[in-house]
């Protein structure tokens, strides 16, 4: 009976692909987050990251660098998008092509051609640890802020702007109350790029800080590397919990901006 | 064949799986080469039984037949009909040759298969029989079909199966059509649309209009036995559809095959079919000429949804008598002693006549110029009366009015539900009947929306906004949705009337309770209620169901 | 005007520093010396010691490989995922678009850990202790990372199209998998197409996936398979790019140049080859 086909059963593949990858190994990992390793349910790997001041010093240091992270990437993206995206010339898109284009070359050679030339031009990783990683940092995500940013304020309503210099604002107060409010949805959609991936880089902090500063994937990476399954889950675990706050914090921008996007299809 | 209809509709009902009744029991046979229009308002099953015919939806129950077989589980793609979609449903990525020449291209064509002596081939038809079995455990597995039914239709299936492969039938191989046969046929599919220059443009560089003929040519070079139009004018404007009209009228004319138009354009139907099936909540209302459902409606709902209608309640006071509008009229219609009636009148129907002549007078009230008459609107009392008439009467005088008894529809009351046909939005959205404001649901009228702080109602999706301030409605109250309050001063009556009329109905009573202006609520209850009893009645919001008058885009800001 | 000299300037100043490091390396590709900042003269040596080193070329290959097989097989199951998922009902629909969410928010490192801890445990639980680590488990990484994206590029390619097309197709005698493939596929090519080239992206560049899931195979034989990333992240570990690596870079850069000019080309001229095919049809009906 061929007309028992129906479109929708062309999905079903991918949902099981999808359980199987994606769901499956998440109960794995929350498994293995609160077992030791005999298989026995404990709260070992918990008790041990809570009283372990290294691990704890490891989240903070994280948190700080990605806060920090997607702060200067905002700082020096936003500018950049907003003149471009003003920019009556046709060329502002070659512009923004050409700063996303290095994230189109090896992400691992990049950082280390990074790492080289700091250290030839003397910021060295052994001896400026943090300085080095947050160059590093900055360099690898600001392409990751400004492309977001750019495509919000295309969006810019034109209308509105001119409304509030009618409306007698001056131009701090037109970019204030009108420009910063509309791009809003664009900032945190910036920012979502920003702070998770930090927390979690591995590469960035291990090469330019020659393995002196360990960020929260460094320290699921060791573990992994040391075969501590049960903490490097329950780390796992933290990581996903963050992920979760941090969508729930961000989903009412994103949501509108969603919406926003649907009409206009 | 025993009669000469392509298609029946028999008892066919559809139920979505959210159990919404959209078709209900539709019985409909159309005659070879009849121009047929279901018409009715969004929502009323039209636009389902077209795809239920088309094969995008199979019916829940019942059976459509093709030429007398059975099709009612058949997919689209193996009908002979062809369908023009409400937005046209071109293909973008094809041009116009390509996309009128889609069809074409996935045509087979039988040829005898014959051996190397020159004689036919003849063969057991696997292929048939593979149809008949898919076709038999279809029905097997049909939860609605009753069991006996079911099991006449699935013997006769098999003893169809046993018989063919008892017996070897001619065997066909199947060939394309040649490019050149797709060309001619492009080619004059072009030339009935009117198109003949435009075969290598892009889609979208067409009008609306010329996408429009592109869509007509797409399904009509198939050569199918129907032609299925699903509002296919509503996205051109006003001149452009009226143009179209005329040369669709003129193009079933001359390909002389049957066409299914949909659309809630009650001029649209009138101009352009032989037959129309008006329809409501999945119902059909009346089947019959336009100039039969014009002059003779049914009911209240055609008559007000076809053409413009004056409707009254009546009573019937002696043979051919009816009384509204506080005068005796004599009609042609027959209908028992005191029975409440609606009576329905054309303004057209009424004329202006001498005083002495006169039936009914009235004041003038109002007045538009409407090109080739004048309509008029007379206040009677309370009551207001549409006349239209080519004569030119000043605003402020009175008007001498007479009925003649045919220009009288006079209709069974339907007992189902009140409808208030005059009933209008006020600006605390609320629905003013009687000259009465009752709560409503405002949002009913624009489905998935939502109302704002302003009171104007938002679309699901925000693109748009309504006010139906003051906007012309029909309002239906369910005769078990009214409450009766016995205390007429309690401030919950929405209205106040007089019990004019009571039936004993088995093991309810209902009423009719009529208004200081003569509007009638009918209801039922358990209650015994004397003539000339004085009481209130009110309607929880959620019960009073709304209808636009008008198209809903008037009413958007 | 000033205000638009700065501004402009600001611009260039940052983007070229976003340039530096890629510049420098391709600059000193061209000469064999062991450090960049010294010049031993142009040449070409390192070129040729590139094409001669058996360990990049092998790692070249297998992320080569893996880029293509993981972009294919996430393509067609991303598209499928976004056909299909676009016919289901409400609720099937809101839950497939969740799971499809996770891979996209969640970090990569997590993603990769939760297939390494599924992986063991299967293979001890299931195989007797096997290990399970193959060119197989990379691929079922690189496709979990990548098939999301394609999703979510065919999705609004989908709601787009005017829904009735379908149903058009099959009207005009399509059978259901025929009317899928002639009206709407063509709809959102585009979609694929550029959900395709994010997967070869996402595949080329990663790391932390490719590391945590790989196993003996493709190239590599019976060692760990070896991508750039992984062989890259083995060297700098240890010192500088090794000079060999550097005219990789410059490879890589006019490979990637040479494709967004030819994308943005082939953008601009989209409307233009649509004519000419146009004009071929018309060769053929004449």
């Amino acid at each position: 009976m061929r007309f028992r086909f129906q479109r929708k059963y062309l999905c079903i593949p991918y949902f099981l692909f999808l359980i199987l990858f994606v769901i499956i190994p998440i109960f794995f990992i929350v498994f293995y987050a609160f077992t030791d390793g005999s298989g026995q349910f404990s709260f070992d790997s918990v008790v041990e990251f809570f009283t372990t001041t290294n691990k704890i010093n490891v989240l903070i240091q994280s948190l700080l660098f990605s806060t920090l992270n997607t702060i200067i990437c905002l700082l020096l993206g936003y500018p950049v998008a907003y003149i471009l995206a003003s920019s009556k010339l046709k060329s502002s898109y070659v512009i923004v092509l050409l700063f996303v284009m290095p994230m189109w070359i090896n992400f691992v050679l990049r950082t280390g051609a990074t790492r080289d030339v700091l250290t030839w031009i003397g910021i060295n990783g052994g001896t400026n640890p943090y300085l080095a990683t947050m160059i590093g940092l900055v360099y690898n995500y600001l392409p990751f802020v400004i492309l977001p940013l750019y495509t919000t304020m295309l969006k810019l309503d034109k209308s509105q702007i001119e409304a509030a210099i009618d409306l007698g604002c001056n131009r701090v107060q037109v970019f204030t109350k009108s420009i910063v409010p509309q791009t809003i949805p664009g900032v945190v959609a910036a920012a979502q790029m920003v702070f998770m991936p930090t927390m979690s880089s591995y590469v960035i902090p291990e090469t330019l800080s020659e393995g002196k500063i360990v960020l929260f994937g460094n320290s699921i990476y060791l573990g992994f590397a040391n075969n501590q399954w049960n903490s490097s889950s329950f780390m796992a675990v933290i990581m996903l919990l963050i992920i979760g706050i941090t969508m729930l914090i961000t989903r009412n921008f994103t949501e509108k901006d969603n919406s926003k996007e649907e009409t206009k299809w | 064949m025993e009669n000469n209809y392509i298609i029946e509709l028999k008892n066919v009902s559809k139920i979505f799986d959210d159990d919404t009744i959209a078709v209900d029991n539709f019985n409909l046979y159309v005659r070879k080469g009849e121009f047929i229009t279901f018409l009715g308002p969004s929502g009323c099953g039209k636009s389902t039984t077209l795809r239920m015919i088309a094969g995008f939806e199979f019916p829940s129950k019942g059976e459509i037949l093709l030429n007398g077989r059975d099709i009612s589980n058949l997919p689209p793609n193996k009908r002979p009909i062809n369908m023009v979609f409400q937005r046209y449903a071109l293909f973008p990525h094809l041009d116009v040759y390509d996309n009128i020449a889609f069809g074409l291209r996935l045509k087979r064509i039988p040829v005898p298969k014959k051996d190397k002596e020159g004689n036919l081939v003849l063969k057991i038809d696997h292929k048939k029989i593979r149809e008949l079995k898919r076709e038999y455990s279809l029905i097997k597995r049909n939860r609605h079909l009753e069991e006996d039914v079911k099991e006449a239709k699935l013997n006769e299936i098999e003893k169809k199966i046993e018989q063919i492969k008892s017996t070897p039938t001619q065997s066909y191989s199947y060939t394309k059509l040649s490019n050149k046969e797709i060309d001619k046929k492009v080619a004059r599919a072009l030339k009935i649309v009117d198109l003949e220059a435009l075969e290598d443009r892009d889609i979208s560089t067409l009008s609306g209009g010329q996408q429009q003929r592109v869509a007509i040519a797409r399904a009509i070079v198939n050569e199918p036995e129907i032609l299925l139009l699903d509002e296919p004018l509503g996205a051109l404007d006003l001149k452009m559809r009226k143009d179209m009209q005329l040369e669709l009228k003129e193009m079933h004319q001359k390909l002389g095959i049957t066409f299914i138009y949909v659309t809630h354009d009650q001029e649209e139907a009138l101009t352009m079919s032989d037959t129309i099936v008006v329809m409501k909540d999945g119902v059909i209302q009346q089947i019959g000429t336009p100039k039969m459902i014009y002059d003779e409606p049914k009911n209240a709902f055609v008559a007000d949804f076809i053409g413009e209608s004056n409707i009254y309640n009546g009573t019937m006071i002696a043979d051919k008598k009816v009384r509204f509008l506080d005068y005796n009229f004599v009609c042609l219609d027959d209908y028992p002693l005191n029975e409440k009636v609606d009576v329905v009148v054309r303004p057209e129907d009424i004329h202006f006549v001498k005083e002495e002549k006169a039936m009914i007078k009235g004041v003038i009230a109002n007045k538009i110029f409407k090109g080739m008459n004048y309509q008029y609107t007379i206040m009677i009392g309370k009551t207001e009366v549409m006349v239209k008439s080519t004569a030119s009467y000043e605003v402020g005088s009175t008007a001498n009015l007479s009925i003649n008894p045919d220009g009288i529809h006079i209709m069974k009351k339907d007992f189902t539900t009140n409808v208030y046909t005059d009933a209008w939005v006020n600006k605390n959205n609320e629905v003013m009947i009687d000259d009465k404001p009752f709560a409503c649901e405002i949002t009913q009228l624009v489905p998935d929306s939502t109302l704002d702080e302003d009171g104007n109602v938002v679309s699901k999706d925000g693109k748009h906004k309504y006010n139906f301030n003051d906007a012309d409605v029909v309002a239906e109250i369910a005769l078990d949705k009214i409450d009766v309050i016995d205390n007429i001063d309690s401030e919950e009556c929405e209205a106040i009337g007089e019990i004019v009329d009571s039936i004993y109905v088995g093991d309810h009573y209902r009423y009719i309770l009529r208004t200081e202006n003569e509007e009638d609520f009918v209801f039922v209850s358990p209650y015994s209620y004397n003539l000339n009893d004085k009481l209130g009645i009110s309607v929880k919001k959620e019960d009073i169901k709304l209808r636009l008058k008008k198209e809903v885009n008037e009413y958007e800001i | 005007m000033v205000k638009k000299i700065l501004s402009y300037s600001y611009i260039y100043i940052l983007l070229l520093l976003m340039y530096v490091p890629i510049l420098v390396l391709i600059v000193f590709s061209f000469t064999n010396a062991t450090y960049i900042g010294t010049w031993n003269g142009f040449s070409f040596d390192l070129y040729v010691a590139l094409f001669e080193s058996e360990e990049i070329m092998i790692a070249v290959g297998n992320t080569l490989i893996i880029a293509v097989i993981s972009a294919v097989c996430s393509t067609i199951l991303g598209t499928l995922g976004a056909v299909g998922g676009h016919y289901l009902k409400r609720k099937s629909k809101a839950a497939l678009e969740n799971i499809n969410q996770i891979p996209v928010v969640n970090a990569e490192i997590v993603m990769a850990l939760s297939l390494v801890v599924m992986f063991v445990f299967i293979g001890n639980m299931i195989f007797g202790g096997a290990n399970l680590f193959s060119f197989w488990t990379l691929l079922a990484g690189h496709i979990v990372i990548s098939a999301p994206f394609v999703y979510l590029n065919v999705k609004p390619k989908l709601q787009q199209m005017d829904p009735s097309l379908y149903e058009a197709a099959l009207d005009l005698g399509c059978a259901p998998r025929k009317a899928l493939y002639k009206v709407v596929v063509p709809q959102i090519l585009p979609g694929i197409f550029s959900g395709f080239m994010l997967a070869i992206t996402l595949s080329l560049d990663d790391f932390i996936v490719t590391a945590f899931t790989r196993g003996s195979g493709l190239l590599s034989g019976a060692n760990n398979i070896e991508t750039i990333s992984t062989l890259v992240q083995a060297k700098i570990k240890k010192g500088p790019i090794p000079p060999e690596m550097r005219p990789l870079t410059t490879i890589i850069f006019i490979v990637v140049l040479l494709v967004v000019i030819g994308i943005t080309i082939y953008r601009n001229k989209g409307a233009k080859h649509k004519s000419l095919a146009r004009q071929k049809f018309r060769a053929r009906k004449e």
